[in-house]
């Protein structure tokens, strides 16, 4: 893969597809002058962009660091990409217009379909042959960190046969920060597009155990490609920067948000309610006949893995070559990776 | 109630058993059972006394279990291929009453020294006379201890799990209860170890329970169970992995199944080539089932529903199987999560042991199993692999078995083990242990089709032998 002169990087289809919102001329005006944009206000570098199909359906899966990954992922893109989006922007008249014409395609909130509602709306866009992007850590990452992926974007690609391109970028959140409105410009971005992914690469389609292993295989390959380090849990937006990387060592516990979960040193926060217009994987509990919400621990159960080899401290990302030149000079930058939630110890008593 | 009940109610000519050439009817089998509770009782044997029961799956498995629960004692089952130090191992931890051997314990009988005790040779009292009237079955509370099963298995710690008269009756009502269940007419054939509890449970005891028919085969052998399963008809074929795989190689004629209505798989991971040999082969679609001796054993099974040739089965009515984290919160449907189960079935804890029980086993009943597993939607359970065995690379999950399935399924490798060692850099590695001929660059070439990156084996060592236990399972701890 290699960096992209300005031209080669305008390079752009739009893809006018009449049945999905934003094909109008105010969409086209406006997915060109962002890309303008992109490349004049910002020292914006694209690698990898000969990995994105040049038709048909693919998945476009990056990390989610701040809410103009929004803005730069769609910009990186040779093609144009549709996402899914709040019913509620298209009540304000600041967003109605604006939101639509960047591809995003409002699902409404509400009712426990709200996921499946999103599933198949996602699962049109990719049946017509085009791009549909998702963070597949269903929110943004608080913690800086690589979340573990939710598994939805392995069962639309599942379903609609399409692959899943990891996309790493780094440089969105200086520009945007958590509680900023405005971007900041002048500041570098870099958006990294991998190899396509099928499914079937990595185990039978059929069977519920390749969604985990695809998944994993696919966050594997953006932390490659973003540099970030990797935890074996889901975003909460409860999460602090770094908070992450300490929870295996003896650090103070997050503050516990108001819950009537018991509060032990170190229990994680509840579980997160997302968005169910973020989120495509359907939600339910894996329980079989009648249990409580928290199945108690045995009173001396040693935690998962306590009697593995791990040391503490950081870890690098990767043990093997990536076989890719960009993705090697970003694992210097992974410092490592923590501990699974599984993994990490846990009070007991 | 008494768990050696189930023989009671069945018709006193119908067929119970068929030892070799011998054919016993209940009627015959509860008055040889009647004759050993005499017996025992002349020798002591009371309620709550352990007795050491070292057989194989021999007429002689099924008369003195029955006698022994009879009395309100309770079992201890020991395969015959144990040495007398081991046996005299156990003793220090569990010390029995009364060792009774059968036929296949016959090795025992003047062992007296290595032992520390007596081998009382059940063929020889069956034999005997006596003139000690027969206490009959008497009456236990559901909780009263039934069994002591010893589980190794692959963690390497023994443990004596105790099980009572209410965890396996209950077991056995629930198959009964299930769709599709085990008739009288059916006739199974007894080829897993009645030591361990599958065998014990879902074959013996269950099949005594209906009333059906079980053709004891007393030491496992691929060709001589096709042989009795045409002999004699078998309509249940219940195996653990390593026998399947051989009835898939066996030189039989392709319908030597043809009686088998239902055929189930157990103990350890079926592989999915031996699956389809079987389907493909025989016409017969092999349903596996997953269970422990801590929940006697039963937690899903095939039973009633479609096969999903991957999969499990399907949740045993009356149980609950949670999928959790490491806290305790369900994970989501998809996701993996340790298998953690609650219900009737589950058992008391490990004997005289409660470290090791506190470890695995909650105040309100819930078990800790240390499997990791997946529901689909449907409720179908898969298993991944032990919690333990985890391998952690980069702050990503890899578990040896996906990484085993992948070797394996290279011409050239006849066995594979994988195991985590501490790397500096990404906190654990994949080391490949791997018995075969291929080499490790065809190896490195093969799981490049396979595996993420990640998972990749960083060390390959070549072994002639692996340790692996005979359910089939990888001994990886051997290994570490």
């Amino acid at each position: 893969m290699g960096e992209y002169s300005d031209s080669e990087q305008m390079k752009f289809d739009f893809e006018a597809a009449p049945e999905l919102p934003g094909s109008d001329r105010l969409s086209k005006i406006m997915f060109g002058g962002i890309r303008q944009l992109t490349n004049r206000l910002w020292d914006f570098t694209i690698e990898g962009r000969e990995h994105i199909p040049a038709d048909g359906p693919a998945l476009i899966t990056p990390n989610h660091l701040s809410f103009c990954d929004s803005v730069f992922v769609p910009a990186a893109l040779p093609r144009r990409v549709w996402a899914i989006g709040k019913g509620e922007y298209m009540d304000s008249w600041k967003t109605k217009h604006i939101f639509p014409a960047l591809g995003m395609i409002p699902v409404n909130r509400g009712g426990g379909d709200a996921a499946q509602a999103a599933l198949d709306t996602a699962a049109e866009v990719l049946d017509d042959g085009r791009l549909f992007m998702i963070y597949p850590e269903g929110t943004r990452s608080r913690s800086e960190n690589l979340h573990k992926g939710r598994t939805g974007a392995a069962r639309l690609a599942i379903r609609c046969n399409a692959p899943i391109v990891p996309v790493g970028h780094q440089g969105t959140l200086a520009v945007q920060p958590p509680d900023s409105v405005m971007l900041k410009t002048k500041l570098p971005v870099t958006v990294r597009f991998g190899r396509p992914m099928w499914a079937h690469e990595f185990g039978d389609p059929d069977d519920p155990r390749t969604l985990r292993v695809f998944t994993d295989a696919v966050m594997f390959e953006i932390a490659q490609l973003s540099g970030q380090k990797y935890v074996d849990r889901y975003a909460h937006k409860d999460d602090k920067p770094g908070v992450l990387a300490d929870l295996g060592a003896d650090s103070a516990p997050a503050p516990a948000p108001a819950s009537t979960r018991p509060s032990r040193p170190g229990a994680k926060p509840p579980r997160e309610r997302l968005d169910p217009t973020e989120r495509i994987t359907p939600t339910r509990p894996s329980v079989v006949g009648t249990g409580p919400a928290m199945i108690p621990r045995p009173p001396t159960r040693p935690t998962a893995h306590s009697s593995g080899t791990h040391s503490s401290g950081t870890h690098s990302s990767g043990t093997h070559s990536s076989g890719s030149s960009s993705a090697d000079k970003h694992n210097a930058q992974a410092n490592g990776a923590v501990r699974s939630s599984s993994g990490r110890a846990t009070p007991v008593g | 109630m008494n768990l050696a009940d189930v023989i009671e109610a069945h018709p006193a000519d119908r067929l119970a058993l068929i030892d070799g050439d011998e054919h016993i009817t209940f009627g015959e089998l509860r008055s040889r059972v009647a004759h050993l509770r005499s017996q025992l009782t002349g020798m002591g044997v009371g309620p709550g006394d352990p007795v050491a029961l070292v057989a194989g799956n021999e007429t002689h498995f099924a008369t003195a279990s029955l006698a022994v629960l009879g009395l309100g004692a309770i079992v201890m089952p020991i395969t015959h291929q144990s040495p007398p130090a081991e046996l005299r191992n156990r003793f220090d931890h569990v010390a029995p009453r009364v060792l009774l051997v059968g036929d296949l314990g016959s090795h025992l009988l003047g062992a007296d020294d290595e032992l520390g005790m007596e081998a009382v040779d059940l063929t020889a009292l069956a034999a005997q006379p006596t003139d000690i009237s027969d206490p009959g079955i008497v009456d236990v509370e559901a909780d009263h201890r039934s069994f002591f099963m010893g589980t190794s298995g692959v963690s390497g710690t023994p443990k004596v799990a105790v099980l009572s008269h209410h965890n396996l009756a209950w077991v056995q009502d629930a198959m009964s209860n299930g769709l599709d269940p085990l008739r009288p007419d059916d006739i199974t054939l007894g080829c897993l170890p009645f030591a361990h509890i599958f065998g014990l449970n879902v074959v013996l005891l269950y099949g005594l329970r209906v009333g059906a028919c079980t053709v004891l085969q007393r030491r496992f052998d691929a060709d001589e169970s096709l042989r009795l399963i045409r002999e004699h008809g078998v309509t249940l074929l219940t195996g653990a992995p390593p026998m399947w795989q051989r009835w898939a190689k066996a030189d039989a004629p392709d319908d030597c199944l043809a009686t088998v209505r239902y055929a189930a798989s157990g103990a350890a991971s079926l592989p999915l080539g031996v699956f389809e040999t079987i389907r493909e082969r025989y016409g017969v679609e092999v349903a596996q089932g997953y269970g422990l001796t801590e929940t006697s054993p039963v937690v899903t099974w095939g039973r009633g529903f479609p096969v999903r040739p991957s999969s499990v089965g399907k949740v045993l009515d009356g149980v609950t199987v949670a999928l959790v984290d490491d806290d305790g919160s369900p994970v989501d449907i998809g996701d993996e999560g340790e298998v953690v189960v609650r219900g009737p079935g589950v058992f008391h804890g490990y004997h005289d042991d409660p470290t090791m029980t506190d470890a695995v086993l909650t105040a309100d009943g819930w078990f800790w199993t240390g499997d990791v597993g997946i529901f689909d939607e449907d409720g179908y359970l898969y298993l991944v692999d032990r919690i333990k065995d985890v391998v952690i690379v980069s702050g990503f999950n890899v578990y040896p078995a996906e990484v085993e399935t992948a070797l394996i399924s290279h011409p050239g490798v006849t066995g594979a083990i994988v195991t985590g060692q501490a790397h500096e850099l990404s906190g654990e590695m994949v080391v490949a242990h791997v018995a075969g001929t291929a080499t490790e660059a065809e190896l490195q070439a093969h799981v490049a089709q396979h595996l993420s990156r990640y998972k990749w084996p960083a060390e390959y060592h070549f072994l002639d032998d692996l340790p692996i236990a005979p359910n089939g399972k990888p001994i990886r701890r051997a290994l570490r």
